[in-house]
């Protein structure tokens, strides 16, 4: 008797401690948001009392939210959408057999393995228009005559952020997409070839079907790692001049920690992850269901 | 009849792979580039109006410097300890969850499951209120013991995800095999599944250690005291507001990333693998 209900039990033993740490240090966490959301927060973190969706209607009235908004969901789709593009011919490429390809596969792990935010340094390092690398180069070179002021703007500056978040999202992409290449059966391509089928149709027929799941593993981990990506933008612009580089999750850091606004920054996290639930799971019911069809 | 290697059409597509290849391998390398040879120059040539690519000479010293211009063997240390602990926790916690995940059934399992998916649309910076307020009541807000925890709660996703699709692909005969013989399903895993299971515990492992590693944004918010700074916090000492001493900078950035990038070169193929297929078996 004490032996059954020991082992009804067991598996609850052996995930308690998984529980316990996922818990206290995500789940209780996310409980605050969402109950600071909606209290009223002194400048020091302390709950006031309940205000409904008072932080809420702040945010979403304040002009900057609209602007960062807009910021974020380029910044998603522009470093999504391209990285996997520019990942996916990559892998093709890549898939090929030749001369140093492990030498490519080891080039390509730099990106992924090195933390964002000395990747960032380096680009801001880069593209500084007075003594950046990219103008010596450029003139060293003979290219060009004078150094290019390569961020004259706002958007500029938000533009080489984006080529640094998909520089750095590129790599994930690629060795997804190459380990699912790599596990095709080549009699596909070989049976295919027989039948007269030209290399565009074999990628669009046998590749991309098959590489489906390994490509929507990393398109979902990507819109989530992307969308809530930090280091890049806080490095090079910390979302200035006026918030025009910002995405949410540099505008909430600033308004909890600079601006003691830690209400209105929870409802700004609350608000970042609905849009995230739904994206991801929209993307995942889509790909999912035409892959059963 | 023509070789199939020697077709113009095919010579052509070769030499376009390989200029296709070498391009992206300089492109991707740049970055390291600059920033070693800056590591070597000293300030004045890094602002010269003619700015140089290579160092004129080489200073080797900035190297050596940067340990004494800020507490860079506290950081590494930091960072080591940050990393390492993590890895531990999140392993100690991961492995049986993911046992059991793999081996039992239960009510709650897939809710269970569920749970561990949804947690990863959580980044730590969305929550980092909740977090410093969680940090301040277990009084652990500017400590690299509450690091530790943050990083394994965040990276138990992956821990469970990984060690789970490598525990299905192991058969389970032996393990019940040791069964008959006597072993209990504690023995059974230590003994008889987690050795065949290594390559996918190293894996997952190394994995953990570089996330937390390379992580900066809970550091950044929860560390006020210079000496507990890990590496990728540590290091803004060279980028003040007014004067950012690019050299520096470099040369203790390249202490974070050499050690990384070897290990992850390591991982790479088993851990895509992993990734990739993790979820869907089972």
């Amino acid at each position: 008797m004490k032996n059954k209900t020991f082992r009804k039990a067991e598996p609850y033993i052996w995930i308690l401690p998984s529980i316990i740490l996922m818990a206290v240090f995500i789940l209780i966490p996310i409980i605050f948001v969402f109950r600071m959301s909606l209290s009223e927060v002194s400048k020091a973190g302390i709950i006031r009392g309940f205000s409904g969706f008072a932080n809420f209607t702040k945010v979403m009235n304040s002009s900057a939210f609209k602007l960062v908004l807009r910021n974020t969901i380029v910044w998603t789709v522009a470093v999504v959408v391209l990285s996997t593009v520019l990942g996916f011919i990559l892998a093709l490429i890549l898939n090929n057999e030749f001369r140093g390809r492990k030498i490519a596969r080891a080039v390509m792990v730099f990106p992924w393995a090195t933390t964002l935010v000395i990747q960032a340094s380096a680009w801001k390092f880069i593209i500084d228009t007075d003594y950046g690398t990219l103008n010596t180069l450029l003139l060293r070179l003979g290219l060009i005559d004078q150094g290019i002021n390569w961020t004259p703007t706002a958007e500029a500056y938000f533009t080489w952020e984006i080529a640094c978040g998909i520089f750095v999202t590129i790599p994930f992409v690629t060795f997804c997409v190459l380990s699912g290449l790599q596990s095709i059966d080549t009699t596909y391509y070989e049976a295919a070839t027989v039948d007269g089928a030209n290399y565009w149709q074999q990628l669009f027929q046998i590749t991309m079907p098959l590489v489906r799941s390994s490509l929507t593993v990393s398109t979902v981990l990507n819109i989530i790692y992307v969308f809530n990506s930090f280091p890049i933008i806080w490095t090079i612009t910390k979302g200035d001049p006026a918030n025009h580089t910002d995405t949410l999750v540099t505008y909430l850091y600033k308004l909890a920690f600079y601006n003691g606004k830690q209400g209105q920054a929870a409802a700004v996290s609350v608000i970042g992850f609905t849009i995230l639930l739904i994206c991801a799971s929209v993307y995942m019911v889509y790909t999912l269901r035409k892959g059963d069809e | 009849m023509t070789k199939k290697s020697s077709s113009p059409k095919r010579i052509v597509l070769r030499i376009l792979l390989y200029v296709v290849v070498i391009i992206v391998c300089i492109v991707t390398l740049y970055p390291y580039f600059a920033m070693f040879c800056t590591a070597l120059k000293n300030r004045a040539e890094i602002f010269s109006m003619n700015g140089t690519i290579l160092p004129i000479t080489a200073v080797w010293s900035n190297f050596i410097d940067i340990w004494h211009r800020a507490p860079m063997a506290n950081y590494m240390l930091n960072s080591l300890m940050i990393a390492g602990g993590s890895t531990i926790i999140a392993m100690l916690c991961g492995i049986p969850a993911a046992y059991a995940l793999a081996r039992m059934k239960f009510k709650g399992q897939t809710i269970f499951l569920g749970f561990v998916i949804v947690s990863q649309m959580f980044a730590p910076v969305v929550l980092l209120i909740g977090i410093y307020k969680v940090m301040s009541i277990l009084s652990l807000t500017d400590s690299i013991i509450g690091l530790i925890f943050i990083n394994a709660a965040f990276n138990q996703a992956f821990t469970i995800w990984l060690l789970r699709g490598t525990f299905i692909g192991i058969s389970v005969e032996m393990e019940q095999a040791a069964t008959i013989d006597g072993c209990n399903r504690l023995q059974g895993m230590t003994k008889v599944l987690l050795p065949v299971a290594a390559p996918g515990i190293v894996t997952t492992l190394i994995f953990i250690f570089i996330n937390a590693w390379n992580e900066y944004t809970v550091a950044l918010c929860l560390i006020s005291t210079s000496e507990r700074e890990p590496l990728t916090v540590g290091i803004n000492v060279f980028n003040g507001y007014n004067m950012i001493e690019w050299q520096y900078l470099f040369a203790a950035s390249l202490f974070a990333i050499v050690p990384v990038v070897i290990l992850f070169m390591g991982i790479e193929k088993n851990l895509v693998s992993g990734l990739a297929s993790g979820g869907v078996k089972g």
